[in-house]
């Protein structure tokens, strides 16, 4: 075990798994001689060489599909876009190509491509840069969807992400690259695609998050326990596939859910997980599963306007205090 | 002009109900007495019908609700009246108190806002340091006109796996919705729920019951009763194998005389006993009485109580005249009332008034037992089962059948000699049961 910041995790499961294998390599802006835009390609330039590590122009399209041609013909791609939300310039890739050629050759043609960059809000860097993604891609049948709050989790669904031989999609934050915290150091620690973790025991609420929304949640459930409310926190790791069974089984505990995301509430994520609750789960609710999520507006400029959109660990209180009717 | 409709008194003894369903909706025409609602009172559930004609403009508290007398519970007045200011103004639906909140301390929780299910979007006041004003309430959905129990799907599966009885429950979420907690009470405080963690020989969570009306009212009266009341028993054993031939005999005669196709009437034990005590009363008129701070009351009516189990716990339809009536009416009309009293069906004047109680627990096996007074009544016969047992008949030991009785008596009205003489006289009946037939 070592402790490593957020940006070091994805980093190691990068560095371990193209020393593990030659196909393995890294295309995207900003990757090589900057050493990452935050930092996360850190020393790879160095260590593997301009051959591995790819400076990309500024051309989402043309590089995803560069590297979706590539992972076609045998090779392992790992693309780093600067923000998720640039993926949208490459969206036509992603979602024409990358996710439906599997389908479409009738199984003759795999696609084992990693795309990862921050995604959801920051500080301040306007509407165009602070979408949540994982609500559009997690859409698509085809397309695998990671989304980790914790550096370890990081480290290992990279690995599998890496490992897999279809397209993951694997979001960051820009705001969790200096969360520190202890990630086993063995080069086989992975972690499962599809299965959620129990980051908080309880046993009034389930409150349902991944990624940033994880420690927010683990905020307010340190308010809600000086209440007397008994939070319990799933954080799901991965959206695409989806652990039902985790959270089904949380829901049996708790009888209320409250699902925390960042990005607009409109067919998100969260009400796809509420409709799994009230499909698997109907006998056990005590009270509608409620979400927790970025206000239904594009992200504000302004720094007190930014802060009222963004759900705060005061938006997930609320919400729980709904479910357990003390609102 | 809009007339707020307060909670009627629905029966003599009443000063809270249970709004258990509405049978009109916001914007129903309404005519003189029209069903509005069903109410349950501390004894049994009430039809209350309209006084007014107009239409229902406004429901101010959801079915589930209990209420007390005098309080607005709906609104009724010319079709598209504003009613906005007689709502705002009536307390309405915050001044209903869900019954499983009562054990709340204050400030628990108050009524969810309407539309409580809506997700939250904004952040706190607080937290934008900014003054606001209150949400304009949007008008309350209607409540179900059909009766349908509202509750969380998971308080129906506890209600299925308990065998609860839903509609007897107070629901305190959104629209009177029953929600776990209205189960299981309050939630331990933090200080409690630290320190939950079971020791070894610490009670184990039990199954909690919510209080229904019924078992409120029994414990209230009762307690009352066995503690301000001076109880004093009297028991005796009678003979009972003049009453059982007299019974065989009524029960094979009419059967043998039912008219065709018609199922024959039964005579039971306690029919009998019903009818004999009436005699005795008659002639013991001491023991009709009820105690009051100026005066013994004598009633000049003999009215019995009969004590009925039902699954929440007990009534006590009242028979009246005994005295004046046939042992086959007494029959039917027992039968007719237990029915109802299992049903909920039974109207609050049907169950008050007695001057004299009789218990019989002879069905469950009991050979004798000493009941607590139905107040304001002076007196309860408590009545076994009759059992067979040696007996001594002259010099020998014999198979007979007696019956254990049991009168507990309020000292403020019957004196011990006095409570002897009416038993002594209901003994005489019972050996001699035809004449319980001439009576």
């Amino acid at each position: 075990m070592t402790v490593l910041r957020f940006r070091e995790a994805v980093r190691a499961a990068m560095v371990e798994e193209m020393e593990r294998d030659e196909r393995v390599y890294l295309v995207g802006e900003e990757v090589g001689h900057y050493q990452g835009a935050y930092k996360v390609t850190e020393g790879m330039l160095d260590k593997f060489g301009s051959r591995r590590v790819i400076d990309a122009p500024i051309t989402e399209s043309g590089f995803t599909g560069i590297s979706i041609g590539a992972a076609m013909v045998g090779l392992r791609p790992i693309v780093e876009y600067m923000t998720w939300n640039f993926s949208a310039v490459a969206f036509d890739q992603i979602l024409n190509n990358a996710a439906k050629l599997r389908q479409m050759s009738g199984g003759q043609l795999s696609i084992p491509l990693v795309l990862r960059a921050p995604n959801g809000s920051a500080k301040q860097v306007g509407s165009q840069h602070s979408h949540a993604m994982e609500h559009f891609y997690a859409h698509v049948p085809g397309l695998k969807v990671l989304a980790p709050a914790m550096p370890a989790d990081a480290k290992g669904l990279l690995k599998s992400a890496i490992r897999d031989d279809n397209p993951v999609l694997f979001m960051e934050s820009e705001t969790l690259y200096g969360v520190k915290g202890e990630v086993p150091d063995d080069p086989d620690f992975i972690v499962p695609l599809g299965v959620a973790s129990i980051v908080r025991e309880g046993t009034d609420v389930s409150i349902i998050a991944w990624s940033r929304m994880v420690h927010v949640a683990i905020e307010a459930a340190a308010e809600l326990e000086k209440e007397g409310i008994s939070a319990e926190i799933v954080d799901l790791r991965s959206l695409r596939p989806l652990d039902e069974e985790t959270i089904v089984k949380s829901v049996t505990k708790t009888h209320r859910a409250v699902v925390a995301h960042e990005g607009w509430p409109y067919g998100g994520v969260g009400a796809e997980i509420a409709d799994r609750i009230q499909r698997l789960a109907f006998d056990e609710l005590d009270a509608p599963v409620l979400r927790a999520t970025t206000l239904d507006v594009p992200m504000p400029y302004n720094a007190r306007l930014e802060q009222y959109v963004i759900p705060q660990a005061s938006r997930i209180i609320e919400n729980v205090h709904r479910v357990l009717y003390k609102s | 002009m809009a007339k707020v409709l307060e909670l009627p008194k629905l029966s003599p003894t009443m000063e809270e109900g249970q709004i258990s369903a509405w049978h009109k909706k916001e914007g129903d025409a309404i005519d003189i007495d029209d069903l509005l609602a069903e109410v349950e009172t501390d004894k049994a559930t009430m039809e209350y019908k309209s006084f007014d004609r107009g239409t229902l403009l406004k429901i101010l508290v959801p079915a589930g609700s209990v209420v007390q007398l005098g309080q607005p519970v709906a609104i009724i007045g010319a079709p598209g009246e504003d009613v906005s200011a007689l709502a705002g103004g009536s307390g309405g639906a915050a001044a209903a108190k869900p019954s499983a909140a009562e054990a709340q301390p204050k400030g628990e929780r108050a009524a969810p806002p309407a539309g409580g299910d809506a997700p939250v979007t904004s952040p706190p006041p607080a937290a934008r340091g900014e003054a606001v004003s209150p949400p304009t309430q949007p008008a309350a959905p209607q409540p179900s006109s059909n009766g349908r129990v509202k509750a969380s799907p998971y308080v129906r599966k506890l209600g299925r796996e308990r065998g609860l009885d839903l509609s007897s429950v107070a629901g305190s979420g959104p629209r009177g919705r029953i929600v776990a907690r209205d189960l299981e009470g309050l939630k331990p405080a933090p200080a409690a729920a630290a320190a939950k963690a079971t020791a070894p020989g610490e009670l184990a969570a039990p199954e909690v019951r919510p209080l229904s009306m019924m078992r409120k009212a029994i414990a209230r009266r009762l307690t009352e009763s066995k503690q301000t009341v001076p109880h004093f028993y009297l028991s005796i054993d009678v003979d009972a194998d003049p009453l059982n031939a007299l019974r065989e005999q009524i029960n094979a005669d009419l059967a043998a005389t039912a008219a065709e196709g018609e199922k024959p009437a039964k005579v039971s034990f306690n029919d009998l006993l019903v009818k004999a005590c009436a005699i005795a009363l008659v002639r013991v008129p001491e023991c009709n009485a009820q105690f009051t701070p100026d005066a013994i009351l004598v009633h000049q009516r003999v009215d019995i109580s009969v004590a009925v189990a039902v699954p929440e716990g007990l009534v006590t339809p009242v028979v009246r005249d005994v005295d004046r009536k046939q042992v086959l009416d007494i029959a039917a009309e027992v039968r007719e009332l237990a029915g109802r009293a299992k049903a909920k069906k039974l109207r609050p004047e049907e169950m008050a008034n007695g001057t004299f109680s009789i218990s019989n627990l002879g069905m469950y096996g009991i050979d004798n037992f000493g009941a607590v007074i139905n107040p304001p009544e002076g007196a309860i016969l408590a009545v076994g089962q009759v059992r067979q047992e040696p007996v001594v008949r002259g010099e020998q030991i014999v198979p007979g059948r007696r019956l254990s009785m049991t009168l507990s008596c309020d000292h403020r009205v019957v004196d011990g000699a006095v409570g002897a003489t009416f038993l002594k006289v209901l003994r005489q009946l019972l050996e001699h049961p035809t004449q319980i037939l001439l009576g």
